[in-house]
């Protein structure tokens, strides 16, 4: 585990910026210092066998990247990737990992006080998944821990 | 301390803790299933320690050697499930595997380390399980005898008399094999340590730094860094100024209006890019001496105590291979060699008892063949004696007594790469305790290569290694399934077989569920990719792929398993670069990395042998596939063997396998001419020739120096056909062209790699030649000018007519009927007066087991039954005892049959007839 990724608790005016997308209806954010690129890619080979959150996976200028779909991860219904839908590339645990997530939102500038811990479920998403939530003016911004995200299906395997 | 080997330590402790760093996991769900044991997964653990007892053993690490004995033996009993493991048990096991964590940590200092606390405790729990017999006093009492110090001195100080034997090999520039092996490369391995990743088991860092203490420290090093000749670095350099020269002149070329010259540039890049790629692959190669190089030290230390003599010679030990194949196949060499010396090797007064001198040979060879790595381990030991082993593989439950009764020798000895297989007849810590010869064949098998044993009972055995020279770049097929393109590497394919639409009928079969190919005579078992993978049929077709005028079948190899994958579609062959797989994807079964195709797409390599055990293809369909072999004969596709062989260079000729009792060959001047009837002198007995020129329509033989003589049996007499050049042996169909050559001597034809090839009838032809031979022949007794009668039940029409009109010919009337339900249905219409039954066993609708078991419970039951086989196999005689079969005859050895037929109708012929008067 990358003590990078850790949910920076106990700093309040430290600022960190999070790439925000959405996913289904709910906003969901991660650290942007893991995201690597954001690509639109429409490509993705299928790999039989594989979990189920694995879409499957895509040639990331030369490496085979593993795209993992966030939906069944968060146990949200699955959908068809549409227009909007995006790659987002995080680097974790020294590889190239895409999320597929439905739509790409803002950069988010939180402040450390601003992020409260996160409650036991947020619309039915469990909340060992997150790192934080945050309020904005009209919606709850949700942070992901990337680490739980990503292993938690390391577990299902 | 006893080591004075760094290297090999230091290969060592890299080892050991990578099979460490699975231990804790794997125990905590050894402990998580409980009494529910996941035998793949004790194995897995079992074989880790293992490997490191053997190792330890080896280094003179008494300490780790007896802890990891201990711990290897409660595992022994948790892999038969003979124990069941409970908390407090993987408790003992925990902590016994930290120690021995931390003893290979610190390898040089284990040997005074104390571990008696954990040692004692697994024995406890292996003398509970293992049985009254070994009580823990007796148990205490071995620990006792270990621990006493006497003995530990004296193995250290033997190791360290041994170790002046080891040849200077170590100071070889052998970068693979570990970075320390002098002193001034202790500052290198200090600062790898220092600046690598995270040590992570390091409990005892109050030792002293030596220099092979820093290496301990370090992570594997030998990874990092390589070593490269200059010249070799100087024509990377040329090689890419070549490139930046060919991206010049691209660039200028696209430049222009028309692209002029862009084909010259493209071409250029193209030769470019290739050298480039080889020059690369040529930093990677080493030379395979540093894994040899250790061998001398293996052998000399392991015959010593197996109280052996044994020199090694070896050859080729500047063949280079990969890096990575390199560093993968010590471990599996290594433990070749121990078995060779172990199981092949005899003891001295064994040898000189058979002849061989004192000490044995071990020939490990190394040579390039066919763009691969072979490496051969020759020994001249006892060999392997495949009755043996048959017996041992099935004591072991390895496979039953009736497939064993199926293999050939040659497969026999083969059962040493069986899971779980060793015919060591006492443990040792040298090998034999059933891990080993599989893990090998694993080993190897992931590195792309494959192994094969050959051994002459009483000479010697030879395993054959056979690796690829690289892993980064495999030439593989592009094929498709569903919508998805895969690779497979060729290594793996042995041919393609593509199937048109009124093909698939005759040559897909169902065998139980499993759907089989026949494939020149035998059975393979098929898979389909589409249904491997989980895709989804399209729609309209029952999985049948009726959809398609054509079915391509790739028939692959992995290790022993040979059977087909059916695809959807073949694209092209391409030199693939093996890309590794995300890690939540890496344990997808029957993939084995991916591979970015040139037009950018993803397509993923495919696991042959991970195919083959997600489908079980070994237990399921090898049941299947022997069960089949043996009929032989289903439907029209009814097989034989011939032997090809030619009379003159362009006319070909069959006989019939099961008719031939020998092939001698013969030197043309010992033939001698008796009263016009050429003979060979044989055994003080002289056999008579026939020339198939003299007897048949048939040109003369060109003059040869010699000939070979297929020797078959008339009336208990030997009779050779001379046949000048021998072809081939081979399976083919029965159903023979028996019109286009009508002559007395021929059975008919077949058209064999293009050649119109004749069936000789063997006994035809000795008749032509000696009518006198078959003159006293038996006759059927015929009572009252009433012919017996015979009904024939045969599905081949080949074999129905040769049996009727041979039949026939002797005085027999004959209802033929093509299959037993037909046989049966005419037997029940109740208005023929048969004599005798004769039936070929495998037959659609009703087979011969099935038509003579109702044949016996019927009011027939009188009537005797002939079976007729290609092979009489035991399990099928057993069988054929059980429903009443009364004889068994092979289809083409007429004279037997017809002495059966006579047997049986001459004597009871007239009983039976009364029998049936009633009815």
């Amino acid at each position: 585990m990358t003590a990078t990724l850790a949910p920076d608790r106990t700093a309040t005016a430290v600022e960190r910026q999070f790439a925000t997308f959405y996913v289904g209806h709910m906003l969901l954010g991660v650290d942007i210092r893991i995201v690597q690129e954001i690509n639109r890619q429409n490509e993705i080979t299928q790999v039989p066998h594989a979990p189920d959150y694995v879409r499957g996976v895509i040639n990331l200028r030369g490496d085979v990247a593993t795209v993992v779909d966030l939906r069944t991860i968060l146990g949200l219904p699955k959908s068809d990737s549409d227009r909007q839908s995006r790659n987002l590339i995080v680097h974790h645990q020294g590889e190239a990992i895409g999320l597929l997530v439905d739509r790409i939102s803002d950069i988010l500038t939180l402040r450390g006080d601003e992020i409260t811990p996160p409650p036991t479920n947020v619309d039915g998403v469990d909340g060992r998944l997150m790192s934080g939530v945050c309020t904005l003016e009209s919606e709850i911004v949700v942070l992901l821990d990337i680490d739980a995200v990503l292993a938690d299906g390391a577990r299902q395997e | 301390m006893a080591i004075e080997d760094p290297e090999l330590l230091a290969e060592f402790i890299a080892e050991s803790r990578d099979h460490l760093s699975h231990v804790e996991g794997q125990l905590l769900q050894i402990e998580a299933n409980g009494a529910e044991i996941d035998v793949d997964l004790v194995n897995n653990l079992f074989r880790g320690i293992h490997s490191i007892k053997g190792a330890a053993g080896f280094l003179g690490l008494v300490t780790v050697n007896k802890l990891a004995h201990s711990l290897e033996n409660v595992l022994g009993l948790m892999r038969t499930r003979e124990l069941s493991p409970d908390s407090a048990m993987v408790d003992v096991m925990l902590r016994a595997a930290d120690a021995l964590t931390h003893l290979v940590n610190n390898a040089d200092v284990s040997n005074d380390a104390d571990v008696e606390v954990h040692v004692t405790k697994l024995d406890r729990i292996f003398a509970s399980a293992d049985g009254s017999l070994v009580g823990v006093s007796a148990a205490s009492v071995k620990i006792e005898e270990h621990a006493h110090h006497g003995l530990r001195h004296a193995t250290a100080a033997d190791f360290v008399e041994e170790a002046m034997f080891v040849d200077s090999a170590i100071e070889d520039d052998s970068p693979a094999t570990g970075p320390i092996d002098a002193d001034e490369s202790l500052p290198c391995a200090e600062s790898s340590a220092a600046s690598g990743p995270a040590v992570t088991n390091a409990p005892l860092v109050d030792e002293p730094k030596t220099a092979s203490n820093a290496a301990i420290q370090a992570p594997p090093v030998a990874e990092t860094s390589i070593r490269v000749q200059v010249g070799v670095l100087d024509s990377l350099m040329n090689l890419a100024g070549e490139l930046v020269l060919g991206r010049n002149q691209l660039i200028q070329a696209l430049n222009t209006e028309a692209h002029v010259g862009i084909e010259a540039v493209a071409s250029r890049l193209d030769q470019v890019t290739t050298e480039l790629q080889e020059a690369i692959m040529r930093t990677r190669m080493q030379p395979i001496g540093a894994v040899f190089s250790k061998f001398p030290r293996v052998v000399r230390d392991l015959s010593a105590k197996l109280g052996k003599q044994c020199d090694v010679v070896m050859d080729g030990k500047e063949v280079d291979v990969d890096k990575t194949i390199l560093e993968a196949i010590g471990d599996p060499l290594t433990h070749l060699v121990r078995n060779s010396i172990d199981h092949g090797v005899e003891r001295p007064d064994v040898r000189v008892a058979a002849n061989k001198p004192a000490a044995g040979t071990i020939h490990l060879k190394a040579y390039h063949e066919a763009g691969k790595v072979r490496i051969d381990i020759a020994d001249d030991g006892g060999g392997i004696y495949p009755e043996k082993l048959k017996k041992k593989a099935v004591e072991k439950g390895v496979v039953t007594a009736e497939q064993a009764s199926r293999l050939s020798d040659r497969e026999a000895v083969r059962l040493i790469f069986h899971p779980g297989f060793s015919t060591a007849e006492k443990i040792t810590d040298v090998s034999g305790r059933g891990v080993g010869m599989d893990v090998v064949r694993t080993n190897i098998e992931k590195l792309g290569g494959t192994v094969d044993v050959d051994s002459t009972p009483g000479q010697g055995t030879t395993i054959q290694i056979t690796l690829p020279l690289t892993l980064a770049i495999i030439p593989s097929l592009i094929i498709q399934s569903g919508d998805e393109r895969f690779a497979i590497p060729q290594v793996n394919i042995s041919e393609l077989v593509r199937l048109r639409r009124e093909e698939m009928g005759k040559r897909l079969d169902r065998v139980k569920s499993a759907e089989v190919l026949r494939l020149r005579g035998s059975l393979l078992p098929l898979v389909r990719l589409r249904e491997v993978l989980g895709f989804q049929t399209p729609e309209g077709s029952d999985g049948e792929s009726d959809a398609q005028a054509t079915t391509n079948i790739i028939v692959v190899e992995s290790g022993q398993q040979r059977f087909g994958i059916v695809v959807d579609a073949l694209h092209d062959s391409e030199e693939i670069v093996v890309k590794p797989l995300g890690r939540h994807i890496k344990n997808a079964p029957c993939l084995s990395g991916a591979t970015i195709l040139g037009d950018g797409h993803v397509a993923l390599i495919l696991d042959v042998a991970g195919i083959a055990v997600h489908e079980q293809i070994r237990s399921a369909h090898d049941d299947v596939i022997a069960g089949k072999g043996e009929e032989q004969s289903a439907g029209e596709e009814d097989l034989q063997s011939v032997l090809l062989f030619t009379n003159h260079p362009r006319e070909h000729f069959a006989v019939s396998m099961d008719i031939v009792a020998r092939i001698e060959r013969i030197s043309s001047d010992q033939i001698d001419a008796v009263g016009g009837q050429e003979l060979v002198q044989y055994r003080q007995s002289s056999v008579p020739l026939l020339r198939l020129e003299n007897l048949i329509s048939a040109r003369a033989p060109e003059p040869q120096n010699w000939v070979y003589v297929i020797v078959f049996v008339i009336n208990g007499k030997e009779v050779g056909l001379i046949a000048p050049r021998l072809e081939d042996i081979r399976r083919v169909p029965t159903n023979v062209d028996t019109i286009t050559f009508q002559e007395l001597g021929i059975q008919g034809s077949l058209t064999m790699s293009e050649h119109t090839t004749r069936l000789v009838d063997l006994f035809q032809i000795a008749e032509i030649a000696h009518p006198e031979w078959f003159a006293d022949r038996p006759q059927p007794s015929v009572e009252a000018g009433k012919k017996p009668l015979v009904l024939l039940a045969e599905d081949s029409t080949f074999f129905r007519k040769q049996v009727k009109s041979m039949a026939e010919e002797r005085g027999y009337d004959v209802v033929d009927c093509e299959d037993g339900l037909v046989a049966w249905e005419r037997l029940l219409e109740g208005d023929l007066e048969v004599d005798v039954v004769i039936t070929d066993i495998e037959m659609p609708n009703l087979n011969g087991f099935e038509l003579c078991q109702r044949i016996k419970q019927s009011k027939w039951g009188y009537l005797p039954v002939i079976a007729l086989t290609s092979l009489a196999g035991a399990s099928d005689m057993q069988r054929g005892m059980e429903v009443g079969i009364d004889d068994y005859q092979i289809k083409m050895d007429r004279e037997k049959l017809l002495a059966a037929l006579h047997n049986f109708t001459g004597a009871k012929a007239g009983n039976n007839r009364r029998h049936l008067q009633p009815a």
